[in-house]
């Protein structure tokens, strides 16, 4: 019964989102929509293989994602061809997480949450400074290239390709591509040893080691596995859009999108990070594109979108922990009981 | 029999207090050794020191020969030695079937096998402490008497070869109290060598083979359960004047 609704309902969306490029539905906008739900959703399930499987929340996720982008933009701009880069981009990014992931992890639940703020903002201020710090540095002048490595807060700009129309539906496949493949690990990993041992170390760290986990490697491959499917994203982000600078992809509130949309969407859970994923582009989509008109006064809503997150964590945390499949069960058990209740009047009667 | 297990002058500091001090004991293979002594006399800690959760100060543990003062718990576990904890510590949104495969997948013995396998063991040991019928509640969902058995379920599915055993009868009714014990003598039965702290005589005496008294964190006596029992100092430190003539209500 479910299976044949999960394919009848499935099978459409899944056709009409294979074919988006080909309506050229308002001019393109839905297809630039799809590339951002699709990435967005891959970062989210990438988030929630650590965050929620094993339960060490990240504010520090931007920094996989900006280094993605980064390292494509840098090797791209030094004449590598742009899709090599991208596996690159990924095992740069996973092996930062080592980096920061070996200390930070040996913290345990909220200091560890804090830490993670720290080493975000750190490293966005970083690569805001790094051209000036490595200027007078005889050893490291060497990877400046006129004068720029990583072009300090005005970024750093990719050529655009000739057909610009192609290469975007490409890259829309490409990211499609790359979200099911999120998807389809984060359901392996749900699925098997790995997923096992990470909940276990989610549910009770100390139980989980005495049991014969190795919490700390589990731990850290974690944050690699998720780090590296965040810094291909970040690689895919910077080569659509061609231009980045540090605030947008180092900045917090990448961070912090990356960990509303599991919590909204239902954390730890395979399809929660894709729901909450779909819920944030849209409600962003149509904040910022909304206006309000109150005759004298004219407000531009673009900010309002983070008030609405917010208000949301605080309702989803005191009243649903377990976003919006939580409210989806609810539902259903509301629902069945209202039939039953429904039959049983009928039957009365 | 051969010695499993060797402790040669543990001890163990927190800050200034040593909690345990040179204590040398020896568990051979398939026996029960009862590990008694007053509140804060360093029974958990011993647990501790030989799982690797708080490594000794001083001294040497060994296991079947091997120094394993230094290693790391999840180390020790996969060598064959398992605890359960005194607080119990279940994985409370997990199924006890999935609590169960937590120890099944990373214990002893886990040679890459499907997940098939290790939920075959876990349903077998499941079987075994008598959980079958709770295999797909959540664990925070089942009653102090289950949680203790899903407690001994966990470590025995990493297959150890010494199990400790640290309180899993208190907190229990009698009627309980005599099932826990039954199952205890089973697993012995099953070739598993135990190691157990425990505060309900009954049970302590009824199933050990000898027992271990440590008392402000030094080992007083050594000795088969009745030897213990009469033993004066031991009466002195732990079971009070009243249980050597008789009036206890531990008996």
């Amino acid at each position: 019964m479910s299976r044949s609704w999960k394919l009848w309902v499935g099978g459409p969306v899944l056709a009409f989102l294979v074919l988006i490029p080909f309506l050229e539905l308002q001019g393109g906008y839905l297809q630039t929509l799809g590339f951002l739900t699709f990435l967005y959703i891959t970062m989210s399930t990438a988030w929630n293989i650590l965050g929620g499987y094993a339960g060490q929340t990240s504010f520090g996720h931007a920094t996989f994602y900006g280094l993605g982008a980064y390292t494509t933009c840098i090797l791209t701009l030094r004449g590598i061809p742009a899709l090599l880069t991208i596996p690159v981009a990924g095992m740069i990014a996973s092996l930062y997480g080592l980096l920061w992931g070996y200390p930070c992890l040996r913290l345990r639940g909220q200091y560890f949450a804090i830490a993670t703020i720290g080493v975000g903002e750190a490293t966005r201020l970083l690569m805001l400074n790094l051209d000036d710090l490595i200027k007078n540095n005889s050893l490291l002048k060497g990877f400046l290239q006129k004068g720029v490595l990583t072009g300090g807060a005005t970024g750093l700009m990719l050529p655009t390709p000739p057909d610009i129309q192609a290469y975007a539906t490409a890259f829309y496949y490409g990211v499609m591509g790359l979200m099911f493949f999120a998807l389809f690990v984060s359901w392996r990993v749900k699925n098997g040893k790995f997923g096992l041992g990470l909940f276990a170390i989610n549910m009770d760290m100390d139980a989980a080691e005495t049991v014969g986990v190795n919490t700390t490697r589990y731990k850290i491959l974690a944050l690699m596995l998720s780090a590296f499917l965040v810094g291909i994203s970040g690689s895919i982000y910077a080569q659509y859009v061609f231009y980045i600078d540090p605030q947008t992809v180092f900045g917090f509130p990448m961070s912090i999108a990356m960990v509303l949309m599991p919590i909204i969407g239902g954390i730890g859970t395979l399809i929660g990070p894709v729901l909450g994923a779909v819920f944030y582009i849209v409600v962003q989509d149509r904040i910022l594109t909304a206006n309000l008109n109150l005759g004298l006064i004219k407000l531009s809503l673009s900010s309002l979108h983070l008030l609405v997150y917010g208000g949301l964590l605080v309702l989803i945390i005191l009243f649903e922990p377990k976003g919006l499949l939580g409210v989806h069960h609810r539902f259903n058990i509301w629902w069945n009981k209202r039939k039953r209740r429904s039959l049983a009047a009928t039957e009365k009667a | 029999m051969a010695i499993l297990l060797e402790g040669r002058k543990v001890s163990r500091n927190f800050g200034g207090l040593a909690a345990l001090l040179n204590v040398n004991f020896q568990v051979r293979s398939g026996e029960i050794v009862g590990l008694i002594g007053p509140n804060g006399a360093g029974k958990t800690t011993l647990f501790r020191c030989i799982t690797g959760v708080h490594p000794p100060t001083f001294g040497r543990i060994l296991f079947k020969g091997e120094d394993i003062s230094k290693l790391m718990p999840h180390h020790i576990c996969v060598m064959g030695i398992t605890n359960t904890h005194q607080v119990v510590k279940p994985f409370p949104e997990m199924t006890v079937l999935d609590n169960v495969r937590v120890g099944a997948f990373f214990g002893k013995g886990w040679v890459r096998g499907e997940v098939k396998d290790a939920t075959q063991e876990a349903l077998r040991v499941l079987e075994f402490t008598g959980l079958t019928s709770k295999a797909n509640f959540l664990a925070r969902n089942l009653t102090l008497p289950d949680r203790k058995r899903l407690e001994v379920a966990r470590a025995l599915a990493t297959r150890p070869e010494l199990l400790l055993l640290d309180e899993v009868v208190a907190g229990l009714n009698p009627t309980e109290v005599d099932r826990m014990i039954r199952l205890i003598q089973q697993l012995r039965e099953s070739g598993i060598t135990i190691f157990m702290v425990e505060h309900v005589m009954r049970a302590v005496l009824s199933v050990s083979d000898r027992l271990i008294v440590l008392n402000f964190g030094e080992k007083i006596a050594e000795g088969p359960p009745d030897e213990v029992a009469r033993n004066p100092q031991v009466i002195e430190a732990y079971l009070g004047k009243n249980y050597a003539s008789g009036k206890s209500h531990y008996a």
